[in-house]
């Protein structure tokens, strides 16, 4: 398994394979997708004899009659004498058991009765032409019991799972998508012209479009991370140019500071950069700040961004370099190893942590694929270890996807680093834009064509959408910038969320409209900050600029807390440590993140402060003057006559110091406030 | 006082232990259930662990950690003593205080600790507990391990134990956060980035992370209104939230797994804000006489707290000395004054929670753990044949002064574990180390994994226990493979 301790065992552990690493070729690798049952943990392997009375790890298998278990009892028996002529493109006999909706469109099964089922009377006869499997020993008593229980149970079947390895036969580089011809109702725009077709085939109806204020708080919250300031919204509102919102993304986009500020948090989280955190006691970390910033303040284009990353500059090595604890580590640990997974996962949406312990049990990736990605940038000969222990050979260095080209390992790391960028890069891997305009498009719409956005080999919802995005950020010379703005510009981006009940199941996902997204710590501290006229007044992260530069000085608080370093309020927020590469972050407020927001003392102290600010300056006018202020810098809009009440009983006539702040505090908690809807 | 104790909450048997943790998770606070539904981690194979669970002796848990390495021989694994001596070669030093008898006849202790001695017939003293050797060490990194049970890095965040019983079982009074950590602080000290790294719920989300209280004196305040504001205040600006919530217009069309959730959250922080049984975290409340037994310093209050929380329903508590680099029980130098110093804080206070656990007839069902990331030697570090840099600041070969006087070297194949209550044994003595250096553990030695077995069958949750996270099983003790010390159990759970 991918947890395992450097020296974890007592003396023992240098001469034990203690975790079992054998056990995992013994079983199929097959694609699951999320479902309860996706991982089979190791007591259930069938291991060699000889290595079985090794391990210590076996309790024994639950004693019958438990309920049949699919994935332990049947997809073993099923992968090993029945898929390869009957699954994943293969079909003999046109008899698919790809998936258990294809098993029951043909008349093999009978769900509920084993006895009229002719897979049992196949498995069970001596008939030469009749028989299943055709080859090889009769299957046992047992394991034609065990399909007799699963065909009475109504063949369970792990939710979600398919022999079928779609993404492998994909082609890697980008498919070119046919635009379905524009009409009235879809608009020029690509996006709803292929939106429009995935509608009417999925015979859903696409969400009503968006008013102006919910339109801007988005648009600026999903760029530069910011709310609109009032000023923005009532000249936006009374704007009455058509073209006002393709200009107010225009305008959003031009705000390069604002822009690198929000990206930084997005970017920090997902190469794992920090101003503090673990690894820099022993100077085992090393920051990439300032070429970070500087690469989102320039735009750089996203492959070359890429190419910085992994053959890097002194300015960019933090992320090749990995975090380095002092002491002794697990071997799927090591720097080279850290590179490998983080690669994998950040850029090309693959994981590779289980293939860094063994060859991976939940995907095709072997070991001596992650070792490929470590080899490249480890400065001595990697060894590969098994599950930490030693194999007695030495890594290859290759892409893993070597269809693209070679890897001279005879060349020293940064000139093998070097091509391995080129590869990465190469116009053929249409992974590599994918991965990115899937991550972009959740960012704004709330939610990945592909989700998990780290599992890319997974189908996205729409392909065609997909495709088009990948193909116009290639198009557009890897532009980020463009690429959201292509996103912002459609009618799907600007049209109203989709209310959720609970968290879509992968797979049966049916896209009508955007999903509103929770604020991260860091907008909403930049939030706070504004509307209270607090925040710190310095930066904690040195990215090479002076203070005055730090922002384009039209909305939001003097130092962003993107720049600072994360404090308790944040990280119960969700701001993550960093320690690991993190590409979403939890989407729902907790019960202690809630206690944080109620009573602690960092929230509770900027909102006292703001208050006696808002006294002072609103002292004059009456209190329906600040409660409307309120409300159009927090949730760009006017409260309704029922708020505006509660409001004012909150705040007091005239408004008080108390009532500020806990009208401040009622409004930075309500749920409108912290999502972006 | 009085608290409210879960009726359901008696140790029982394991279907019953089954079956309430469905009732649990059915009762369980309204957040985590949206929570649960939130792509959070699914627990793996949920049927078969509970046909399996061990039968749990304990409900409630209480670990005391000696944060820094806590020498065996200078506290609960005496060797031969040596006083002070000028000139003396240091190798000659394996304990710088006597031993002294305890309540189990013929075990003895070191001096400095006679109140725990007077207590030690009520649990089990391990002795042959070893950690792991971890190359050069750095004390967080060892933190990690004991905490977690993995050893950093690892390629996801790995919960602390407390994350896991919060997972798994729940809070046994939902007005009490089941995981409380007390007396760590996580700011404005060495090594907080690492420290920070597994006080967490790791991959298990932050709704299982631990409720920090650094400062036992000032836990009331982090369940109170903020301060400066009036109960009446903070009631009123509640229900005036309410009204405006409700009254907003996003509430018609919003969704239940964004706002509606949302709220339950924030309904649930305030049940806690307002509950009667937050009075448990007021240590202003306890009767002076019973507070001064207490009262040694920070650990000591901190006890008080845990006993208080304790009986409040909390289910999982830390205590902790604090680790801050190079105090406390991270002796480098002068360690024999400095350990004097500790033990004198933390004797009274854990005896004290041991016996007013026994008094209230809640010892049965609690199991209090004290237990350090590795112990110390004079001469090596690490382990025999370890290549780890000796990082001890009171190098010299002989005795010269009171600064050369301790045990400064970190020593990770012999340490010793207390446990009491909760159906662990008493006046047990698991396992020995040698007399004479080095003072490995004899026999089997109990290791973290399988320390970490006991300690969660003891609360009912399988050593095999596992979630899902991106695709993957992540087991409560390393790779499911830990395996429950039979012999520290009056009753094994499995």
């Amino acid at each position: 398994m991918h947890a395992t301790n450097a020296g974890g065992a007592f003396d023992i552990a240098a001469a034990l394979p203690v975790r079992s690493a054998a056990g995992y070729d013994e079983y199929p690798s097959v694609s699951f997708p999320t479902s309860d049952r996706t991982c089979v943990p190791m007591r259930l392997f069938v291991l060699p004899a000889a290595l079985t009375a090794l391990l210590c790890v076996t309790p024994s298998v639950a004693a019958d009659p438990a309920p049949i278990d699919f994935a332990h009892d049947v997809l073993p028996i099923l992968k090993a004498r029945c898929a390869k002529c009957h699954t994943d493109g293969t079909y003999k006999g046109s008899f698919s058991l790809d998936t258990r909706a294809t098993m029951l469109e043909s008349s093999a099964v009978v769900p509920g009765d084993p006895a009229a089922s002719d897979l049992i009377d196949r498995v069970t006869s001596d008939e030469p032409d009749y028989k299943m499997p055709p080859e090889g020993d009769r299957l046992s008593e047992k394991q034609v019991t065990l399909l007799r229980r699963w065909i009475e149970a109504d063949l369970p079947w792990t939710d979600g799972f398919t022999f079928r390895t779609a993404p492998k036969s994909k082609p890697l580089a980008l498919q070119k998508v046919e635009i379905p011809p524009a009409t009235p109702e879809t608009g020029e725009h690509p996006i709803d012209r292929l939106l429009a077709a995935y509608a009417s085939e999925h015979d859903v109806t696409l969400s009503s479009p968006a008013d102006d204020a919910a339109f801007l708080r988005r648009l600026n919250l999903d760029v530069v991370g910011l709310l609109p300031s009032e000023a923005q919204l009532t000249e936006f509102l009374a704007n009455t140019d058509p073209d006002k919102r393709a200009k107010a993304v225009e305008a959003v986009l031009g705000r390069d500071r604002d822009y690198a500020a929000h990206w930084m948090t997005f970017w920090n989280d997902l190469l794992r950069n920090d101003y503090a955190g673990t690894g820099f006691i022993d100077g085992g970390r090393k920051q990439i700040t300032g070429w970070l910033y500087q690469a989102l303040l320039a735009n750089k284009p996203y492959d070359a961004f890429v190419r910085e990353l992994i053959a890097p500059t002194p300015e960019s090595e933090g992320f090749a370099k990995g975090i380095i604890w002092r002491g002794r580590v697990n071997a799927s640990q090591v720097p080279p190893l850290q590179f490998s997974q983080n690669v994998g996962q950040v850029f090309l949406g693959i994981n590779l942590k289980c293939a860094s312990c063994h060859d991976s049990f939940i995907d095709d990736w072997k070991l001596t694929d992650a070792y490929g990605l470590a080899a490249i940038v480890a400065e001595e000969p990697l060894e590969l270890h098994r599950c930490d222990i030693p194999q007695g050979k030495t890594a290859e260095a290759k892409f893993v996807f070597p269809e693209l080209g070679t890897i001279d390992a005879s060349v020293p790391p940064a000139e093998r680093q070097k091509r391995l960028a080129e590869l990465m890069t190469d116009p053929g891997n249409g992974r590599l834009p994918r991965t990115i305009a899937n991550r972009i498009w959740r960012q704004m719409m709330g939610r990945g064509l592909v989700e998990p956005v780290d599992a890319m080999a997974a189908e996205p919802w729409s392909d065609e959408v997909l495709e088009h995005l990948a193909g116009d950020l290639v198009e557009n010379g890897y532009d980020l910038k463009k690429l959201i703005r292509h996103i912002a510009s459609s009618k799907a981006y600007q049209s109203q969320v989709v209310p959720l009940d609970e968290e879509p199941t992968t797979g049966e996902y049916v896209y009508a409209g955007p999903v509103a997204k929770r604020l991260s710590a860091e907008q909403f501290l930049d939030a706070v900050w504004t509307i209270t006229g607090t925040g710190p007044d310095k930066a904690s992260a040195n990215i090479g600029v002076e203070p005055q530069d730090i922002t384009d000085g039209v909305a939001g608080p003097p130092v962003r807390a993107a720049f600072v370093v994360s404090d308790p309020l944040m990280r119960s927020l969700g701001r993550p440590n960093r320690e690991q590469v993190v590409t979403t972050r939890p989407d729902q407020l907790t019960t202690l993140q809630a206690l944080d927001l109620s009573n602690g003392p960092l929230l509770a102290e900027m909102l006292t402060k703001g208050a006696g600010t808002l006294v002072a300056k609103f002292k004059d006018l009456p209190s329906d003057v600040l409660v409307s202020h309120l409300f159009k810098a927090a949730l760009s809009r006017e409260p309704t006559d029922e708020e505006f009440a509660v409001a004012l009983d909150l705040a007091g006539s005239p408004p008080g110091q108390e009532g500020v702040t806990d009208l401040l505090w009622a409004i930075v908690l309500l749920p409108e406030f912290q999502h972006v809807r | 006082m009085h608290f409210l104790i879960d009726p359901h909450a008696n140790p029982r048997n394991p279907a019953e232990v089954a079956a309430t943790r469905r009732d649990f998770l059915k009762a369980m606070s309204a957040a985590s259930i949206a929570a649960l539904a939130a792509g959070e981690p699914r627990r793996l194979f949920a049927e078969e662990a509970a046909a399996a669970a061990p039968k749990a002796t304990a409900d409630r848990c209480i670990l005391l950690w000696m944060a820094g390495g806590m020498a065996a021989p200078e506290t609960f694994d005496p060797k031969r003593y040596q006083p002070f001596e000028k000139g003396l070669p240091v190798e000659r030093v394996m304990s710088t205080f006597p031993a002294i008898d305890t309540a189990i006849p013929g075990v003895q202790i070191c001096e400095g600790l006679e109140h725990v001695a007077g207590v030690l017939d009520r649990g089990t003293l391990i002795r042959s507990h070893v950690v792991a050797d971890l190359g050069n060490i750095l004390h967080s990194r060892h933190q990690y391990h004991w905490h977690t049970g993995y050893v950093p890095p690892q390629t996801v965040a790995a919960p602390h134990m407390g994350s896991w019983m919060a997972r798994v079982l729940g809070p046994n009074n939902p007005a009490i956060p089941p995981f409380i950590a007390i007396g760590q602080r996580l700011e404005d000290i060495g090594e907080k980035e690492e420290l920070k790294a597994f006080y967490t719920g790791g991959f298990l989300g932050s709704e299982y992370g631990p409720f920090l209280l650094p400062y036992p004196d000032q836990a009331a305040s982090a369940v109170g209104p903020p301060q400066g504001m009036t109960a009446d205040r903070f009631a009123s600006r509640y229900k005036k939230f309410k009204q405006l919530a409700a009254a907003s217009p996003d509430a018609e069309f919003a969704s239940d797994y964004h706002r509606e959730s949302m709220l339950r959250s924030i309904e649930n922080a305030h049940r806690l804000l307002e509950s009667p049984d937050r009075t448990a975290f007021d240590l202003t409340l306890e009767p002076k006489e019973s507070y001064e037994k207490y009262d040694t310093g920070r650990f000591g209050l901190g006890c008080l707290l845990a006993r208080r929380l304790t009986e409040a329903g909390a289910r999982f508590i830390e205590v902790s000395t604090e680790y801050v680099p190079f105090l406390h029980w991270d002796t480098h130098e002068n360690g024999h004054e400095t350990y004097a110093r500790m033990k004198g804080e933390i004797d009274r206070p854990i005896a004290q929670l041991i016996l007013d656990l026994e008094e209230r007839g809640l010892l049965d069902r609690t199991l209090v753990i004290l237990a350090s990331e590795f112990s110390r030697d004079m001469m090596i570090e690490g382990r025999p044949g370890s290549t780890a840099k000796d990082q001890s600041r009171a190098k010299s070969d002989t005795l010269e002064e009171p600064i050369h006087y301790g045990l400064h070297r970190h020593f990770t194949a012999g340490c010793s574990v207390l446990m009491f209550g909760g159906g662990i044994k008493k006046s047990y003595v698991h396992g020995a180390t040698a007399e004479e250096r080095p003072c490995l553990a004899l026999g089997t030695p109990v290791t973290i994994t399988d320390l970490h077995a006991s300690i969660y069958a003891a609360m009912g949750i399988s050593p095999a226990t596992s979630f899902e996270i991106e695709k993957r099983p992540f087991y409560v003790t390393e790779d499911g493979k830990g395996q429950v010390v039979k012999d520290l159990f009056e009753r094994s759970p499995v």
